[in-house]
């Protein structure tokens, strides 16, 4: 898709509401804008536009549906499925809108800007003593409108749940320019779940301006333990026999060998055993009281599934050590090799063994190292690829065994995408995952909040599976949008 | 998709449940023949104005889909009773932590479709925390699924929200996926009796205290009345925790409430009197608003109360949620207070959200879903809105 350039009428209305000094047109100033995290993808925007308050975000959004332009709106960048990619159209940069607007923490919300970032919110907030639970391992540099976007996770999301869980109310801009108001930040909202909705919608059906988050009370306790196993199958294994207990850890992830070897060759270095063919990393927390029990319980689950040693972190130094080779794992493979594919797929929990192993023979099969690290504890694997996008053989038997990955987690009941989103790259797998009939359904949908399809175009639906709603009552004329 | 370990299909391959309802559906939808869509039958006394020319029944589609206990996922007909669901999870000592108003006789697919949250959603979360996946059929006859069976998804845009708290607009729930826990070792019910002084002191620091049990709900001593406990005294409202976890942590929740007074054994069969508030016949509403303000909300309902001359309301407090769920019982031959209260609600705003109303009465309130990108969904699903319609209130062009 290439919409070219953008008019000159346009161009002149985008520089009187932000200025041209928030405006990029130069092909050498968008090569910033040309990708996300997602490597083998590339599209450049024909501009990218930068307001700088919300009136500003509603007027260009305005200026874009009187010129029935198609538009992308972007965070940060750090999205993992090529969904802020924006092909020959305008880019809507959100990260100047940085503004903690309010912090309530008598009621534990936060209203914020969307460009405001992720650790950012929970630094902001620590001193009342709560914290912004879900915890994307981009979280450093990641925006709370991008989470909103995606329906971020991460690793505490096990016992916390996703940005769905966290998000009370958004303001949002329609694409076709309209404000709305979706959930209530103190108390209920009667209708459709319209906020549940937009939440994980991809930039596709508007913008949120607004975001009204929960806060989550800092724990009075945390304990962080890492397990070694001698196979990947025991971790595995030790993954179902916690679950089963009823404990809910705050986060359980497990690393295999090769992440490990990433891990410690790297800077991140968390003292994890070399020899280890995977490591749990799990961390409880809550009232001190029974903390010391849930403890006790989860060694000897690991135990019993055969791990080597279980090791509980003794200082707060040794916990953030522990989970800054987590957290960087991904960057700690960007020394292997020049490109990475960091993947995302979900399996029910008791199938992780199996699909380990065939994740193993898939990379044997086409001769690339699969780094797992992933949040055991809800099944979300994130088979990692480093390896040279600029090799096209590399790159191809790369293509072919994450397409075989994607379809051994939907043959395995599972899903292609937990928290990273469809985007682009996922795209074509949802006609395996849903009938016609479904995803005619979530075409339709989209056309109820943008008749003309202009936000973020050919993302997380196949353009086929919308033909047959061409021309429905559905996609009425958009005037009559609030 | 064939199975690569050929153990397991995907969920698009499986043959839809409650098929066997499409033909009815699409036949209502060519005529333009209303159907009200009947689960258990335990909400059809909420007095909503739907109108029908037949009923359509989700019971055929009871029972068990699918269910590996080590997922702590179950996937279910939609017309499979709470009930039900609660006797297979508790062979394998998991439980489906929902517990809505009504009883347990309710069918999973109308909790889904009312959203209907009870005191356990405090902690262990809402039906949408809780609800995976679902699978409705739309009006022209198509199966429509969302979600899946595992915990985490973001496949596609999350149809799933939309059919919690539909209310059965956006199609017949026919099969749903549900994220179970394990059942905690200890899980007990504790109460202090509390009058009403205290009771008010208590709830303007409650609620800002973030305190996290799997319930907590402060109860008019109506609600309980008959089942309280020997010597718990005779106070206008009682506290009720339920502390859980390991002994240990079940100790120390319990040793929180010990400050505020007395602290009661109860039966974890007090819920069930907690959820069957509403008695056989009231009116119900609830107040929403933040939990630091939960006092303000307590007093103004007590005004709007008052006001209609009710004197014998009972109310539920969620300390935690701001929630204020309240049961006005009435007589056939009198229901003017009801009227009253109605209208008095109304200029509380939006976060007062009727459950049970008497009939006549359900033109006097806002209807719900009537924003121009609700209808468009709508008319998506159903666009001649056969599915119980009038079931938001009168709408206009659009019940």
């Amino acid at each position: 898709m290439n919409h070219g350039t953008v008019s000159p009428a346009l161009l002149a209305q985008f520089e009187e509401i932000v200025g041209a000094k928030w405006m990029r047109r130069r092909p050498g100033e968008l090569v910033a804008y040309d990708a996300d995290a997602l490597p083998g993808y590339h599209a450049t925007p024909s501009l990218a536009v930068f307001p700088g308050t919300r009136e500003e975000t509603v007027r260009v959004v305005r200026a874009l549906a009187d010129a029935r332009a198609p538009f992308v709106a972007r965070g940060a960048g750090t999205g993992l499925s090529g969904g802020s990619l924006a092909d020959g159209i305008v880019l809507l940069g959100l990260n100047r809108l940085t503004r903690i607007i309010e912090i309530d923490a008598a009621n534990r919300i936060a209203h914020v800007e969307p460009g405001v970032v992720n650790a950012k919110l929970s630094r902001a907030v620590a001193p009342f003593g709560l914290h912004y639970a879900p915890d994307p391992s981009s979280q450093t540099v990641c925006t709370i409108g991008g989470n909103v976007a995606e329906n971020a996770g991460g690793p505490h999301c096990l016992k916390y749940g996703v940005t769905l869980n966290h998000v009370a109310a958004l303001d949002i801009v329609l694409p076709n320019g309209k404000p709305m108001r979706l959930g209530n930040p103190y108390g209920e909202t009667d209708g459709y779940d319209l906020l549940g909705l937009f939440v994980g919608s991809e930039g596709c059906f508007g913008i949120a301006t607004d975001v009204w988050v929960r806060l989550v009370p800092l724990p009075q306790a945390v304990r962080t333990l890492l397990a070694d196993f001698p196979s990947v199958d025991a971790a595995a294994r030790a993954v179902s026999r916690i679950i089963a207990t009823g404990i809910i850890p705050a986060a359980l992830e497990m690393m295999d060998n090769a992440t490990i070897r990433a891990v410690e060759a790297s800077i991140y270095a968390a003292g994890y055993p070399a020899d280890a063919a995977a490591v749990l990393l799990c961390e409880v927390d809550g009232l001190l009281e029974g903390l010391q029990a849930d403890v006790d319980t989860i060694t000897d689950c690991c135990v019993a599934s055969g791990a080597r040693t279980v090791r509980v972190a003794t200082t707060d130094e040794e916990r953030a050590r522990l989970w800054q080779g987590r957290k960087k794992a991904f960057g700690a493979m960007g020394r292997i090799a020049p490109s990475l594919v960091v993947q995302d797929a979900v399996v029910p929990r008791t199938r992780l063994p199996e699909i380990l192993a065939e994740i193993a023979s898939i990379g044997a099969r086409h001769r690339v190292r699969v780094c797992n690290v992933f949040h055991a504890g809800d099944g979300n694997l994130h088979p990692n690829i480093p390896y040279d996008a600029s090799d096209p053989d590399e790159s191809e038997r790369v293509h072919a065994a994450m397409s075989e990955i994607m379809n051994a987690c939907i043959a395995e009941g599972g899903t292609i995408t937990g928290e990273h989103g469809v985007g682009l790259d996922k795209l074509p797998y949802m006609d395996s995952l849903f009938d016609a009939s479904s995803l005619a359904m979530m075409c339709a949908v989209r056309t109820a909040f943008d008749p003309e399809r202009r936000a973020n175009p050919g993302k997380v639906v196949p353009v086929h599976s919308c033909r047959e709603w061409h021309g429905t009552r559905a996609a009425r004329d958009s005037a009559s949008l609030p | 998709m064939s199975s690569v370990s050929g153990v397991r299909r995907s969920a698009s391959s499986r043959p839809v449940r409650g098929a066997e309802l499409a033909p009815q559906i699409a036949d209502a939808h060519a005529a333009g023949s209303p159907l009200r869509i009947v689960g258990g039958g335990t909400w059809l006394d909420a007095g909503r104005p739907v109108t029908a020319d037949r009923a359509i029944s989700t019971r055929a589609t009871a029972g068990v889909v699918e269910y590996t206990p080590g997922d702590l996922v179950i996937t279910v007909g939609g017309g499979t009773t709470l009930e039900e669901i609660g006797a297979v999870t508790r062979e394998h000592n998991q439980w489906l932590a929902l517990d809505p108003f009504g009883s347990d006789k309710g069918t999973i697919g109308a909790t889904v479709a009312t959203a209907s949250s009870g005191p356990l959603a405090s902690g262990a979360g809402r039906v949408r925390d809780l609800t995976l996946g679902v699978t409705v059929i739309a009006s022209d006859g198509s199966a429509v699924r969302a979600g899946g069976h595992v915990v985490k998804n973001v496949a596609g845009f999350d149809l799933v929200r939309l059919a919690t708290g539909a209310w059965g607009t956006l199609g017949v729930i026919t099969e749903v996926s549900l994220r179970l826990h394990a059942r905690p070792e200890v899980d007990e019910t504790v109460g202090v009796v509390l009058d009403d002084d205290t009771a008010v002191a208590l709830l303007d620091t409650l609620g800002s205290t973030g305190l996290t049990l799997l319930a907590l709900e402060l109860v008019s001593a109506n609600v309980i009345g008959s089942v309280r406990p020997a010597g718990s005294g005779g106070g206008a409202w009682t506290l009720l925790a339920r502390v859980s976890g390991n002994r240990d942590r079940a100790r120390a929740q319990r040793a929180i409430l010990e400050p505020l007074g007395t602290v009661v054994q109860f039966s974890n069969d007090i819920w069930r009197s907690v959820r069957d508030m509403d008695g056989p016949q009231s009116a119900t509403f609830r107040v929403s608003d933040a939990p630091s303000r939960v006092l303000g909300t307590v007093r103004t309902v007590r005004a709007a109360l008052s006001a209609a001359s009710v004197t014998d309301a009972a109310l539920c407090v969620t300390p935690s949620t701001g929630r204020v769920r309240v049961a006005v019982p009435y007589s056939d031959d009198d229901d003017a207070p009801i009227r009253s209260l109605v209208k008095s609600l109304r200029g509380v705003g939006a976060s007062a959200v009727w459950e049970r109303l008497p009939a006549d009465c359900w033109a006097w309130v806002t209807p719900a879903a009537t924003d121009p990108i609700s209808l468009r969904i709508r008319d998506a699903y159903d666009p001649h809105h056969i599915l119980n319609r009038g079931i938001f209130g009168p709408m206009g062009g659009h019940a």
